[in-house]
C-alpha cells in the first residue's frame, strides 16, 4: 500500500461503470427537475383555481395544466424506476467485480498448492532414505553402546583381581573362638548367671569388633 | 432571500468598515474582518460562489443583494476595495477564481474550508461509505442522496474537482475526464 508507488489505475470496467453512473446521474437530474416542475405547476394550478373559484372546471387552461401535471408525474415514475434499475445494475456489477477477485484468489491459491504438492513428489524415496539412515544410526548406537559395556566389564574384572591380590597380601585374621573344653561344668544353681552372661557377651563383642570394622 | 445583516455579527453594521482605511495596519485588520464576514455568510447560507461584486451565485438565479452593500446603514464598499479584499482572500486560499489560470475573475468560489480540508472531508466520506476503489461521479458526490448529510453536498462540480486534486497529488485518487476534458468522476483508493 505504498502511497508513492503507483497511480490509481482506471480499468475498462471502471470506464463501463462510469458510463452507467453518468446515465444514472442524468436520470437523477431529470427526476429532480421534473419534481420541481410538478411542484411549481401544482402551485400554479391552485393559484388558478383560487382566482376562478366558480367555473374553473370548465377552464381549458386548468384542465390542460392538470393533464400536464399527470403526464409529468407519469414520466417521473418511469424515471424513478429506471433509476432503481440502474442502481441495481451498478451494485450487481460491483459485486461481480468482487467475485472476479474471489475467483482470481482461488486460482492463485490452487496454483500455489499444486506447486507445493510438486515438492512432495520424491517424498517416498525421501522417507525410505530417512528410514535407512535411522536404522544405520541405530546400528552405530548399538555398536557404541556395546563397546562401552565391554569397558564396564573390564573394570569389574580389574576390581575382582585387585581384591584377590589384596586377599593374598593381607590374609584374613583367623578368629579364635574361646573353647569350652577346659571350662568347668555348669552348676545347676542359677546363681551368678547374670554376671557370667554379661561377661560372655562383652567378650564376644570384643572379638567381633574387628570383623565389623573390616 | 436572507439579508446578510440578519445573519452576520454586529460588526457588519459598523460604518467605518465600509471605508477603505488609510492606515496599513488598520486596513489589514479591516480586510481580515471582511474576509471573516464573507466566509461566515457563505457558510451559514451554503453559498459556494460569489460574483466580483459580492452577490451570491446559486443555481436558482434568485436575485440577491451583495454582501458589500448594507442598505440598513446606507453604506457600501467601493468596488476597488472589494477587489482588494478578493485578491487577499485568494492569496490566503480562502477564495478561488472560477476561471482557473486567470487572476482576475468575475466570480469566486468562497472556501470557508481550505482545499486540503475539503479533500480530507471527501476522503472521509469515501472511507465511511465504503466507496473506495469504485468509480464515483462528481455529480454523485455533489448531488447524490448519499452525501446529503455532508458539508460538501451541493458544492459546484468544478470546485469539487479542485477539492479532489490534493488527493490525486497524494496518489489516493484519480480524476476521470470526459471527451471535453471536464472532470466527471473520481476513483479513490
Amino acid at each position: 500500500m505504498g502511497q508513492r508507488s503507483s497511480k490509481v489505475q482506471i480499468t475498462d470496467n471502471d470506464r463501463a461503470i462510469l458510463q452507467l453512473k453518468r446515465s444514472k446521474d442524468e436520470i437523477h437530474k431529470f427526476t429532480r427537475k421534473t419534481d420541481q416542475l410538478i411542484t411549481a405547476e401544482r402551485a400554479k394550478l391552485k393559484q388558478m383555481i383560487k382566482e376562478n373559484p366558480e367555473k374553473y372546471k370548465k377552464d381549458v387552461k386548468v384542465r390542460f395544466l392538470l393533464k400536464r401535471i399527470h403526464y409529468q408525474d407519469h414520466l417521473l415514475q418511469q424515471a424513478m424506476e429506471q433509476l432503481i434499475n440502474l442502481e441495481n445494475l451498478v451494485s450487481t456489477l460491483e459485486f461481480k467485480l468482487v467475485e472476479i477477485q474471489f475467483i482470481k484468489g482461488l486460482e492463485r491459491g490452487n496454483e500455489i498448492l499444486t506447486k507445493l504438492n510438486k515438492e512432495f513428489k520424491n517424498v517416498d524415496e525421501l522417507m525410505d532414505n530417512v528410514q535407512e539412515q535411522i536404522s544405520y544410526q541405530n546400528e552405530i548406537d548399538d555398536v557404541l553402546a556395546h563397546s562401552v559395556v565391554g569397558v564396564d566389564n573390564f573394570e569389574a574384572e580389574l576390581d575382582k583381581e585387585l581384591e584377590q591380590l589384596d586377599r593374598e597380601i593381607n590374609p584374613q585374621p583367623v578368629v579364635h573362638m574361646p573353647s569350652t573344653d577346659k571350662l568347668p561344668e555348669l552348676k545347676s544353681e542359677p546363681v551368678g548367671i547374670p554376671e557370667d552372661s554379661s561377661k560372655l557377651e562383652n567378650d564376644r563383642a570384643n572379638v567381633e569388633e574387628p570383623i565389623i570394622a573390616e | 432571500m436572507t439579508d446578510p445583516s440578519t445573519v452576520l455579527p454586529a460588526i457588519y453594521s459598523f460604518p467605518p468598515l465600509y471605508t477603505r482605511q488609510p492606515n496599513a495596519i488598520i486596513r489589514r485588520q479591516q480586510i481580515a474582518s471582511w474576509i471573516d464576514l464573507v466566509l461566515a455568510y457563505c457558510k451559514s447560507q451554503n453559498f459556494w460562489c460569489m460574483t466580483l461584486e459580492g452577490v451570491p451565485v446559486d443555481e436558482y438565479n434568485k436575485s440577491r443583494i451583495s454582501i458589500f452593500i448594507n442598505s440598513e446603514i446606507q453604506r457600501s464598499v467601493p468596488q476597488v476595495f472589494v477587489e482588494e479584499i478578493w485578491s487577499k482572500m485568494c492569496e490566503e486560499g480562502k477564495a478561488m477564481g472560477t476561471e482557473t489560470g486567470r487572476k482576475d475573475s468575475s466570480q469566486y468560489y468562497v472556501l470557508w474550508r481550505t482545499l486540503d480540508s475539503w479533500a480530507s472531508l471527501v476522503l472521509q466520506w469515501f472511507e465511511n461509505s465504503g466507496k473506495l476503489n469504485q468509480v464515483v461521479t462528481i455529480y454523485e458526490l455533489a448531488q447524490g442522496d448519499e452525501t446529503a448529510d455532508w458539508e460538501f453536498h451541493g458544492m459546484p462540480e468544478p470546485l469539487l474537482a479542485h477539492c479532489i486534486k490534493p488527493l490525486c497529488q497524494r496518489n489516493r485518487a484519480t480524476l476521470i475526464k470526459d471527451e471535453r476534458g471536464k472532470p466527471v468522476a473520481t476513483k479513490v483508493v
